[in-house]
This record gives structure tokens, sequence and C-alpha cells, in this order.
């Protein structure tokens, strides 16, 4: 035993890593305010490890090879894309080199982020702050729109740049429901004259969570009555009206409501078997998708409801510890390009809306924006946006979550 | 050593093989229908669309499936030999021998078994930094010595406490060496001890995804970084091709050291308690 230990102490010390060399632009505020020229002189020949959600092919795909092949051969940047089942694990990463004192060398230097992970990170110090003027794309940013410049209500303060948009929609078979209930109260209806034909992931199943805020939202009557700082009294007051809806609800549900969905995916799964007739996703354009790759009919379509639909803001985020800060700038200029937010965008890469004002952009980019066709299953953008709903708060969504296990899900 | 088993025995084991080849290959099934299908909507029994989409990109550079297969087989590899290096000498310690603490070793040894590893995986992230072990493969293959090394050691230490050093000391007292002693009449006695020991540690390693993520920094990429990615997102063509990827090795695996697993040999006899 005693020899072995030693052997493997001995193997331990032999085969531990040397410090690799880094390009290392590990202090952050010296690149701020910058010439921009000078960052892309230091983002050279760096690597950026973006660890982001990873589980959409067609995502993968376009960052990897788009974003990928356009920053090595412009700016000799390596994208290593990281591949996460949960956005949370990145935070951790973080939080953990932060906490065992790796504030340069850490190795995470990107995140695709929002909401609750943002929260975290801002406010434990975890994010790189104020590099978003230095970016010559920031130009494209309406930072003046609340939605942009709030993430889930929290304000972003320069610490994480705006990817893309996303707002809540319904998907449904055109074939197999003609006429589907589009507002609140008409769903409401629907759902109890359609027996088993309705059915929501349990939150904190992120989609889940958003279906039931539509419904706390239509039980405060308007998007107006919870926006600001959490409030227990109209928290208190609002909830109990929407458990009181969810409960009347349930014996109408997907096998009577004795079980709900662990998740957005087994939603998916019960609506591509027919056994629910409605789905819904915080990114439509994943309907899209998901009738190209065959999960979905053909004859699948989309929409918003007339008393709106929940939309948020996607972002970028550069850790504090990240020491290639320089080259994670750059990516995340090359990222709010006119020409990557327009290859983004199109249906049959992505399909998902752009984070920068389109206005703002060159002529030749918002012609091109322009010529996009929708996928026939997505709703569009323009359309969803007509009637959209800000996010709450993190405090409100988390006192949602929490009511629901207590109140309904129990 | 080896006497005839009985008619009853051999039913029983006929039954046994059916029944863990049912459990093992029937699940299986779904999963690689699944791998070569485009639509397949419930009430069906077959997909109404095929492809070969999920294989196309299971085996394509850019899926990245082949490399992280080769590392993967590496660091588990890797693993397990050290699991046995780490895990014989410990499991003849405890299984052989009364010493002060013995209980509170064991109970050392099998914690990572009964603990949730969520719960210090962040703490163990946190050691390897300060090890300078993290983003490494080698730091990868030692965090997985954590889950593996309680299965190796369980083990091992049931094949010791049902071992006779009567043998050892024949040998000895024949003249040969310890060494000789040790490779001629130890080794082939706790043979199959090792190799199913050796086989849950290179399955434990083989599955781990949250330690690899952590230590590895996302430079290290196994298959379970991969396939779990794919199998929380509703692409069943491309969590079916990739998972059959991934059960391969094991089921190889199991098929090669089937014959050790039932529980007869020479010197000892099975796997007894500690």
């Amino acid at each position: 035993m005693k020899t072995v230990n030693r052997i493997a102490l001995a193997t331990t010390l032999a085969l531990a890593p040397a410090q690799l060399a880094w390009a290392d632009t590990a202090d952050g505020d010296a690149l701020i305010g910058k010439p921009w020229e000078e960052v892309v002189a230091n983002a050279r020949g760096g690597t950026v490890n973006w660890f982001m959600w990873g589980g959409a092919d067609n995502i993968n795909q376009y960052v990897s090879d788009y974003i990928g092949g356009l920053v090595k051969e412009r700016y000799d940047i390596t994208l290593n894309r990281v591949g996460l089942n949960d956005t949370v694990e990145a935070v951790n990463i973080v939080l953990g080199e932060t906490e065992a004192g790796v504030t340069d060398a850490g190795s995470v230097d990107m995140i695709w982020i929002n909401g609750e992970n943002f929260r975290t990170m801002k406010q434990a110090d975890l994010a790189f702050c104020g590099y978003t003027e230095t970016l010559p794309n920031n130009a494209l940013v309406d930072w003046d729109n609340p939605a942009i410049a709030n993430d889930f209500g929290l304000a972003v303060d320069g610490c994480e740049v705006p990817w893309s948009r996303a707002q809540f929609a319904f998907a449904y078979d055109e074939a197999a429901t003609p006429t589907p209930p589009k507002s609140m109260p008409a769903l409401l209806e629907w759902i109890k004259a359609n027996p088993g034909q309705f059915t929501y992931p349990a939150p904190p199943d992120f989609n889940g969570s958003v279906f039931v805020r539509h419904v706390f939202v239509h039980a405060a009557g308007g998007a107006d009555n919870v926006l600001g700082p959490f409030d227990q009294a109209k928290f208190d007051e609002i909830s109990a009206e929407t458990w009181e809806i969810l409960n009347d609800l349930e014996p109408h549900l997907w096998r009577e409501g004795k079980t709900y969905p662990n998740s957005i995916t087994a939603l998916q799964s019960l609506f591509a078997n027919r056994e629910v007739a409605l789905y819904f996703s915080y990114e439509p354009s994943g309907f899209g998708v998901a009738v190209q790759n065959g999960t979905f009919p053909e004859t699948v379509r989309s929409f918003g409801l007339t008393d709106g639909t929940i939309g948020n803001t996607n972002y970028t985020i550069i850790p504090a510890n990240s020491p290639n800060k320089a080259a994670a700038m750059v990516v995340s200029n090359v990222l709010l390009s006119g020409e990557a937010q327009y290859e983004k965008a199109k249906p049959d890469v992505w399909g998902t809306s752009p984070a920068i004002d389109i206005a703002r952009t060159s002529a030749e980019i918002q012609a091109n924006f322009a010529s996009i066709v929708r996928h026939p299953s997505v709703v569009s953008a323009s359309e969803l946006a007509k009637a959209a709903l800000p996010e709450m708060q993190a405090d409100w969504i988390s006192a949602v979550e929490q009511g629901w296990l207590e109140n309904v899900g129990r | 050593m080896s006497q005839r088993p009985s008619t009853g025995f051999r039913t029983f084991r006929a039954i046994t093989t059916v029944m863990m080849v049912t459990w093992l290959i029937l699940p299986l099934v779904p999963l690689a229908i699944w791998s070569f299908s485009r639509s397949w909507f419930f009430p069906n029994v077959l997909p109404s669309a095929w492809s070969l989409q999920g294989w196309e990109y299971a085996l394509s550079d850019r899926s990245g499936v082949i490399d992280a297969l080769w590392l993967t087989i590496g660091i588990s590899l890797g693993a397990t030999v050290l699991s046995v290096l780490a895990g014989v000498p410990a499991g003849r310690a405890l299984g052989m021998y009364n010493f002060r603490g013995k209980q509170f070793i064991e109970l050392l040894i099998l914690a990572p078994a009964i603990v949730p590893g969520i719960a210090v995986v962040l703490g163990i992230h946190v050691v390897f930094i300060w090890l300078g072990l993290a983003n490494s493969i080698f730091g990868v293959i030692l965090v997985h010595l954590i889950p593996t090394l309680p299965y190796m050691v369980l083990v091992m230490s049931g094949i010791f406490a049902n071992y006779d050093p009567a043998f050892e000391a024949q040998a000895r007292s024949l003249g040969a060496s310890p060494l000789k002693t040790f490779w001629y009449v130890t080794v082939p006695a706790i043979m199959p001890g090792i190799i199913v020991g050796a086989l849950f540690a290179f399955l434990i390693s083989w599955s781990q995804y949250i330690l690899t993520l952590l230590i590895g920094g996302g430079r290290v990429i196994t298959l379970p970084l991969l396939l779990f990615n794919f199998a929380t997102s509703g692409r069943n063509d491309l969590t079916g091709a990739i998972s059959v990827i991934y059960i391969i090795p094991g089921i190889l695996i199991l098929i090669l050291t089937a014959r050790h697993l039932s529980g007869r040999s020479g010197a000892v006899g099975g796997f007894g308690q500690i």
C-alpha cells in the first residue's frame, strides 16, 4: 500500500501539467476604452473557451463552424465551444475557481447566459463589466430599450452583451386542432373543454415556469402589476388566485393532472406523439427546426397570445477570471455584427431574432434581413412583438416556482 | 475444483443468462431504431421516415464523437489501472487484517459511493485547482478514482476476506520469492476479483459527467459530455446514434469478462463480506 501510494504520488508530480503559456489578457480593465486595433492586436492567437448549452445541433454548428471559422480567419482566434447540459455548470466552474483563488487564469472565457445565472454572476462579482462600450458593434445595440438594458429585470450595467431575443409562443398541429385558443382566457376554457389535451412541464423547468408566469400575469390583471422589485403582499394576493386557476385546471390536464412532464423535452415528445394538442417554447424558431428534422409533422403552426406573451433577451458574458478577455471581446464583437446576426436569423441556420437594432445596420444587411423567408411553422417575430410582456425580476420568478411546487405540484 | 453443476443449477444459469440478455439488449433496440429514424410518432411501431442523419452527425469530424470516444477509452483505462493498483492492496488490508480505525477507513473509502457526488464536486474542484490538476487529462483520470475506488476496494476486500494466505506461506516455504509468490499464487487466486472490480471501475469512469466537466474545464471532452448535451434536447436521432457508440465498449467488455462473472473460481470461495 505504501509503495503504491509513493508511486502514485511520484506519478502525480511527474505528470502534473506545466502551466501553459497564455496570451494573457486577464487584466480586463487595461483593455477598456483602448482603441479597438489595440484590443484586436492583444487578441490575436488567443483561445476563447465558450461554455454554452449544447443541446441543439444547428446552434452548435453555427457557433463552431460559422463563428469559429470567422474569428480564426480574421483574427487567428481559436474558438473552443464547450457544450453544457445546463448553464449553471459553467457558473459553478467560475465560482469554484474564484473561491480557490484563481482570479486571473480561469478556464471559462465566455458563457451564453441570462436570468438567474446572470444574477448569480453579477451579484457575486464574477462578471467582467464595463467593456461593452469598447466594442465597435456596441453601436448597433439599442441600450435605450429596457428589454435589452435589463436581463430579467436586473440592470445589465455593461456586464454582458445581448446576443438574441426570444419570445414565448404556442405551437399546434393544424391538421388536428384547426382553431387553437389564442388568448389566456380562451386557453383556460379550451383546456376544460378538451380534457387530456394540454399539460405543461413542472416548474422549475424553464419553459414550464414561463407558462405558469403567463397564468400569474393573467391573474394579476396585466404585467404592469408585477414589474419592479418583489412585493410580498402583492405576490400573496396574485398567487392565491393563480394557484386556484391552476388547481381548477388540473383534472382537465393530460392524465388528469396526476403527473406533469418533468421537462420541456417530455412535453415535446407528448406533442410529437399527438398525446397533447399544444406545445410551447420560449424559442419559436425551434418549431421550424423540429419540423425540418422530422420531430414534428409538417402541419405544425404557431401563435402568440392576444393578451401578450413574455419575451427575453439572452446574452454573452465574460467571467472576471478569464485570462483571454481581449479574444473574448473580439468574439463578442463579431457576434454583434450585422452579418453574424443575419446568419443566425436565417431559418435554416437557427432562425432566432437578432439582439441588435437592424435599422442601425448597413443597407445591405437590412436588405438581407428583409429577404428572410420564415419557416411556415414559426410565427413571425414582428407578429409576436405586437403583444410582448416583459420578464419579471428573478425574485418574483423564484417565488412563483416555489409557490407552484407547494400549492399545485404537491 | 470443477465438478459438474447439477441440473437445477444449470437451469438457473440458463434463466439468468436469458434475463441478462433481455435486460441488456431489449432497451437498446429502440435506441438503435431511433438512431436511424427521422419521424417516429406514437402509436407507430416503427418510424414513418428513416434517415442516416444521426449517424452522419455522430461520425462526422464536426461532432467530435470519435475523438471523444478514443479519449474516453484512454481515460477510463487509465482510471481502471490506477484503481487496480490502489484497490488491490487496500482490499487486502481491509479484507485480511484487523487494525485500529478499520471501520473508519472503510467508511472513508466507501463515502464517495454513499455521498451524492453533486454535494462534494465543487469542493473537489477547488482542491484540484490548488493541486494544479484542473484542466488536464491526468487530473480527470485522478478525479475519476474518487467514484471508482469504493467499488474496486469493496470487491477486493470481499475476495481477500475469503482468501487463504496459507497458499502464500506454502509457496514461500517451497522457496518462491515474494514477487514470484505474488505473481504465481496471489494474482491467479484474486484474478476474478480484479476483473470484476476493474469492470466496475471502467464502467463508472466511463459514465462520469460532472466531474469530467469541472476538472476538465471544457478542455477534456469525453463521450458523456457530448451525449448528455443531446439527451436532454429531444433530438432522439442524434442521442440514439451517440448512445449506441457510447454503449458498445461497455457491452464488449461485459461479453469478454462474462465468464469471470459467474462467481465460481478456484482458490477463493466467491465474494464474501468484508
